[in-house]
C-alpha cells in the first residue's frame, strides 16, 4: 500500500518531468521564433512551477521509492541492485545532468542567450528521457525477465520483451501529462487561448499513441498476467474501467475546454484534469503491479520477498529454523503465528485495512485455516505458495482463526439459505463459484438434493490434492449443502464458457470438480 | 537459529570488482557530505546572518543571508542527488546490513522523505521571500534547518545501527514496528555532534573561499566574509578535536585500536590530522592579514582533503566493525564489463555536459559584467 501510494505520486510527477521538459523547450522555441512575448512569459512562469514540482517532489519521492522498496522487499531490491547497479549508476548520471539542467534552465531566462537557454532545455529533456529509458528497463524486467532467466546477462534483462512497448507507453503518458500540467500555469489574459489549444494538442498526441502502445504491451506480458485481465478479478476490472474512463474524460475536457472553448478552462476544470491524470496513472500502476502477482520478480522472487528457490527448504525445515528475525523462538506460541503473518503475508495484507485478512478469514477455524494454507497458491492465482512446515501452518492457522470469533448459528428454515451463502463464501468462495466464471461447481452439483450434496463433503479432501478437508460443524454443513443445491438448480443464463482462473504457481494443477465428483462416485 | 542473525548475502554475484564499488562509494559519498555540509552548515550560517541582519547596524549580515538564500535549494538538490549514488553503492557492498538497520528504524527512516521535502520547500520559500524581508521567512528557514538537523540524526542512527548486528534481534523483539533509535550505542551522540559541527566547519571553509572571490567585486564585504568565516572555521575545528576524542572514547575499544594497529587506518588518521591542522593554519593566516591572501584557497583545498580522508577513515572503521560478519574479499564477483565501460563513458560525458552548461552561465555573467562597465 505504501509503495503504491509513493509510486503513483512519483510516477505522476516524474513523467511530467520528462514530458514537461519537452513541452517547455518546444514552446520556448516557438515563442522565440514568433517573437511572442506573452507566450515566452508563460514559459518562464511555467518553468518555475516545473522546477518547484519536479526538483523537489519528483526527485525526493523517487528517493522515497528507494527507501520504501528497501524496507518492504529487501531481498528483491538486493537482487535488482546486484543485476542492475550499473544501469542505476547510468540513470544516476542522467539524473544528475537533469537536475543541474533544470536548475540552470529555470534560473537563467534573463541571463543566457536564447540559443544557449534552449540548449540547456534540450539537455534537460534528453537526460530526463534517458533516465526514463533506463528505469523502464528495470521495471519491465520485473514482469518479463525474458532470456535473463537462463543467461543472467545484463542486456537480456534490460532489453526484455516489454521494454519497447512500455517505453512508448510511458513516453505517451509523459506527453499527455505535459499537456495537463501545462494548464496549471495557464495565463489569465494574453496567450490564454493559444496555450489552452497548444496543451490540448499535446494531450491528443499522447492520447493517440497510448492505447496502441498499451495494446502492444499487454500482448507481450506473460500468459498468466494476461489471464488477470479476463474479468475474473474485480480490482483489475475496476482499474481497467477506471483508467479508460479517466483517460477519455481528460481527452474530452481537452477537446471541449482546451480546443473549442478555451475560456472554460478555469481552475476547477484544471483540477478535474489533474485528478483524471492521477486516476489514469493510478489505474496503470495498479495494473502493472497486479499482473505481476504472485511475483515481485517473475519466476525469481515472490511478492512476499521469498525466493522461489527457498520455498522447498522452508516447507521442509520450517520458518523457525531458517528465519533470522522472529519475535519468539517458541513455535507453538500465539506470538509466533502473528509473526509468521507479518513475515509472509504482511507485504500485501494488513489485518484489518488494506487487503485485510480479518474479513477474508471470517468463518475459518484453526484446522481449516492450517489446511487451506497448503493450497494457498490456488486461491485465484495471485498467491505465492505457503512457505513453512506443518507446525508453521498450524501456528499461522491458529492466528488467522483468532482474528474473528467462532461462528455460532441458530439455523432455521428462514435463514438457512442466507447462512449457507455465508458458509460458502468462507469455505468455498475463495476458489469456486456455483454459477459464475470462476471454477464453477454447477456441473458437479446440478439437480442434486441438499442431502446428496452433503454426502460428498467428507470426501472433499481426498478428491484432489488441492482441496482442503471439510470440517465445518454439522449445522453449517447442512446450510451449505442447501445453498449449493439451491443455487445449482437455478435456471442458468446463457453465457460464455467458464474461464480458467490464472494460477501464479505451477506447483499443482487444478482438478475440475466435475471430474472429482465422478472419481468420488 | 544463528546467535547473531544476519540476512544472507545476495546469491547473485556483484557485477563489478569490490575496489571499483569502494572507490565510487568513497568519491560520491565525499561529494554528498560536501553538499550536505553546504545545505546544513549553509542553512545555519544563513539563519544566523538573517537574524543578525535584521538590525540596521549589520548590513553585511543581511546581504550575506540574501546571497546564501538563493544557493540553499541548489545545495540541497545536490545533497540528495549525490546521496542517491552513495546509497546505491553502499547497498551493493553492505546491502544485508543496511536493509536490516533501515527496517529496524523503518518509521523514522521513511520519515526522512517528507522531512527532506519540508526542508527543501522551506529553503525555496526563504529564497523567494528573504530579500523582501517577510516576517515568516526566518521562521520557515529555522524550521528547515531544524528538520535537516533531525534528518542528520536519523541517518546517524541508521549508519551506526547497521554496524551492530548484535543489537538487531533484541531491538526487533522490543519494538518490531520500526519505531527504534540506536541510542543504546554511546557513539551516536558524539558522532552526531561531530557531523553537525563538521558541517558548520566545512561550510565556513567554503564560505571563506567564496569570500575571496567576492573580494574581487567588493573588497570590504569580501574581507568581512573571509575573516568571519575563518574565525568560525577555526573555532569549529577546535571543537571538532574535542568531539572527535569523545567519539573515539565512545566507540568500542577494539575498534578505536584499529587506528593504532592497522597501518592503513593509522596512516589515514594521521594524514587527516595533519591536513586539518594545515587547513586551519592556512585559513587563519590567510585571512588575518589586512588583505586576505590566497592561502585561504589552499586552506579550503586542505579542508576538502580532510573531508575525503575522514570519509576513508569512516569506511575503514566500518570494515573493522563488520569484520566478524563480513569479508568483502569473499563476495562472488561477475563484472559486467561492457556496462561498466558504458557507465564510465557516460559519467565523463555527464560531467562534461554539466561543465558545458556552467560555462554557458559563467560566460553570460562575464558578458553582463562587461556590459555594465561604462566605456
Amino acid at each position: 500500500m505504501l509503495i503504491a501510494l509513493v509510486a503513483v505520486l512519483h510516477v505522476f510527477v516524474s513523467h511530467f518531468a520528462v514530458g514537461g521538459g519537452f513541452f517547455l523547450v518546444v514552446t520556448e522555441k516557438i515563442a522565440r521564433s514568433r517573437k511572442d512575448a506573452a507566450l515566452l512569459e508563460y514559459c518562464r512562469r511555467h518553468s518555475r512551477f516545473f522546477a518547484l514540482l519536479t526538483l523537489v517532489f519528483g526527485a525526493i519521492s523517487g528517493v522515497g521509492i528507494w527507501f520504501t522498496i528497501g524496507l518492504v522487499s529487501p531481498e528483491a531490491t538486493s537482487s535488482l541492485i546486484h543485476t542492475f547497479v550499473w544501469a542505476w549508476a547510468i540513470e544516476w548520471v542522467f539524473f544528475f545532468v537533469e537536475i543541474a539542467a533544470a536548475i540552470i534552465y529555470s534560473k537563467t531566462w534573463d541571463t543566457l542567450s536564447a540559443r544557449d537557454h534552449q540548449m540547456v532545455g534540450w539537455i534537460y529533456f534528453v537526460s530526463a528521457w534517458m533516465s526514463l529509458f533506463v528505469i523502464n528497463g528495470i521495471l519491465t524486467f520485473m514482469l518479463t525477465p525474458g532470456r535473463w532467466l537462463e543467461t543472467h546477462n545484463f542486456w537480456d534483462g534490460m532489453f526484455n520483451p516489454t521494454f519497447l512497448p512500455s517505453l512508448v507507453a510511458r513516453t505517451a503518458v509523459s506527453v499527455i501529462l505535459a499537456g495537463i500540467f501545462g494548464y496549471i500555469t495557464l495565463p489569465k489574459r494574453e496567450a490564454r487561448e493559444k496555450v489552452a489549444r497548444w496543451a490540448a494538442l499535446w494531450m491528443m498526441a499522447g492520447g493517440l499513441v497510448l492505447p496502441l502502445s498499451l495494446w502492444w504491451y499487454f500482448a507481450k506480458i506473460p500468459q498468466f498476467s494476461q489471464l488477470y485481465l479476463n474479468g475474473v478479478m474485480i480490482g483489475v476490472r475496476h482499474a481497467v474501467r477506471g483508467g479508460v474512463f479517466f483517460m477519455l474524460l481528460s481527452l474530452a475536457i481537452a477537446l471541449v475546454c482546451g480546443v473549442w472553448k478555451p475560456r472554460w478552462m478555469r481552475a476547477p476544470v484544471v483540477a478535474v484534469l489533474v485528478i483524471c491524470g492521477l486516476g489514469t496513472i493510478g489505474a496503470g500502476e495498479y495494473l502493472r503491479e497486479f499482473v505481476r502477482k504472485p511475483w515481485v520478480i517473475n519466476q525469481v522472487i515472490y511478492a512476499n520477498d521469498l525466493r522461489a528457490s527457498q520455498i522447498e527448504t522452508l516447507q521442509s525445515v520450517g520458518v523457525s529454523h531458517s528465519a533470522n528475525f522472529l519475535l519468539t523462538d517458541d513455535a507453538t506460541s500465539a506470538a509466533y503465528g502473528a509473526n509468521l503473518f507479518q513475515l509472509q503475508c504482511g507485504s500485501c495484507h494488513a489485518v484489518g485495512g488494506y487487503r485485510g485478512m480479518k474479513r477474508r478469514v471470517d468463518g475459518w477455524d484453526a484446522a481449516f485455516a492450517a489446511d487451506i494454507l497448503q493450497h494457498i497458491h490456488m486461491l485465484r492465482g495471485t498467491m505465492p505458495p505457503y512457505a513453512g512446515n506443518e507446525d508453521d501452518r498450524k501456528a499461522l492457522g491458529n492466528y488467522l482463526a483468532s482474528l474473528n470469533p467462532a461462528w455460532q448459528f441458530n439455523v432455521t428454515d428462514g435463514n438457512r439459505l442466507e447462512i449457507g451463502e455465508k458458509v460458502f463464501a468462507a469455505r468455498c468462495g475463495h476458489c469456486h463459484t456455483v454459477n459464475g466464471n470462476f471454477r464453477p461447481l454447477r456441473g458437479a452439483f446440478e439437480k442434486q438434493t441438499p442431502s446428496e450434496v452433503q454426502e460428498i463433503f467428507p470426501a472433499l479432501g481426498a478428491m484432489s490434492s488441492n482441496m482442503p478437508n471439510f470440517n465445518a460443524p454439522d449445522d453449517q454443513a447442512q446450510a451449505l449443502a442447501f445453498y449449493i443445491s439451491h443455487e445449482a438448480s437455478l435456471p442458468m443464463p446463457q453465457k460464455a464458457a467458464p474461464t480458467e482462473p490464472p494460477t501464479g504457481s505451477s506447483h499443482s494443477q487444478l482438478v475440475r470438480p466435475t471430474q472429482s465428483r465422478q472419481e468420488v462416485r | 537459529m544463528q546467535a547473531i542473525p544476519i540476512p544472507h548475502v545476495d546469491p547473485l554475484p556483484i557485477p563489478g570488482p569490490v575496489w571499483l564499488f569502494t572507490a565510487l562509494l568513497l568519491v560520491v559519498f565525499t561529494l554528498h557530505v560536501a553538499a550536505m555540509n553546504s545545505a546544513l552548515g549553509g542553512g545555519i550560517w544563513t539563519l544566523w546572518n538573517y537574524l543578525r541582519g535584521r538590525h540596521s547596524e549589520h548590513p553585511y549580515s543581511r546581504r550575506l543571508a540574501n546571497e546564501l538564500a538563493s544557493m540553499l535549494p541548489t545545495f540541497l538538490a545536490f545533497t540528495v542527488t549525490l546521496g542517491v549514488a552513495a546509497l546505491l553503492f553502499v547497498q551493493v557492498l553492505f546491502g544485508n546490513f543496511i536493509y536490516s538497520s533501515s527496517i529496524l528504524i523503518g518509521m523514522l527512516w521513511l520519515a526522512v522523505i517528507p522531512l527532506v521535502m519540508v526542508a527543501y520547500y522551506g529553503f525555496y520559500y526563504f529564497s523567494y521571500t528573504a530579500e523582501k524581508g517577510k516576517g515568516s521567512s526566518g521562521c520557515v528557514l529555522a524550521i528547515s534547518v531544524c528538520v535537516l538537523l533531525g534528518i542528520a540524526f536519523i541517518f546517524v542512527n541508521n549508519m551506526t545501527l547497521m554496524l551492530s548486528p548484535e543489537r538487531w534481534l533484541p531491538m526487533y523483539r522490543a519494538h518490531p514496528n520500526g519505531w527504534n533509535l540506536n541510542l543504546g550505542d554511546h557513539s551516536v551522540i558524539p558522532r552526531y555532534l561531530h557531523i553537525v559541527n563538521g558541517a558548520i566547519a566545512l561550510f565556513s571553509a567554503i564560505l571563506a573561499h567564496l569570500g575571496m572571490r567576492k573580494m574581487k567585486v567588493d573588497a570590504e564585504y569580501g574581507r568581512w566574509i573571509v575573516q568571519r568565516s575563518a574565525l568560525v572555521f577555526a573555532g569549529c575545528t577546535g571543537l571538532q578535536f574535542l568531539l572527535g576524542m569523545w567519539l573515539l572514547l565512545a566507540i568500542p575499544r577494539e575498534i578505536a585500536m584499529v587506528l593504532l594497529r592497522d597501518p592503513l587506518a593509522g596512516a589515514v588518521f594521521g594524514l587527516a590530522l595533519v591536513s586539518v591542522i594545515a587547513a586551519m593554519l592556512l585559513i587563519l593566516l590567510g585571512s588575518l592579514a589586512e588583505k586576505p591572501s590566497s592561502l585561504v584557497h589552499a586552506g579550503f583545498g586542505m579542508s576538502l582533503v580532510t573531508l575525503f580522508l575522514m570519509v576513508c577513515l569512516r569506511y575503514l572503521l566500518r570494515l573493522a566493525y563488520l569484520k566478524p560478519y563480513l569479508d568483502l574479499g569473499t563476495l562472488a564477483v561477475r563484472p559486467q564489463v561492457g556496462v561498466i565501460a558504458l557507465f564510465l563513458v557516460l559519467f565523463v560525458g555527464g560531467l562534461a555536459t554539466v561543465g558545458y552548461m556552467l560555462r554557458l552561465v559563467t560566460k553570460s555573467q562575464k558578458s553582463r559584467v562587461r556590459a555594465s562597465v561604462p566605456h
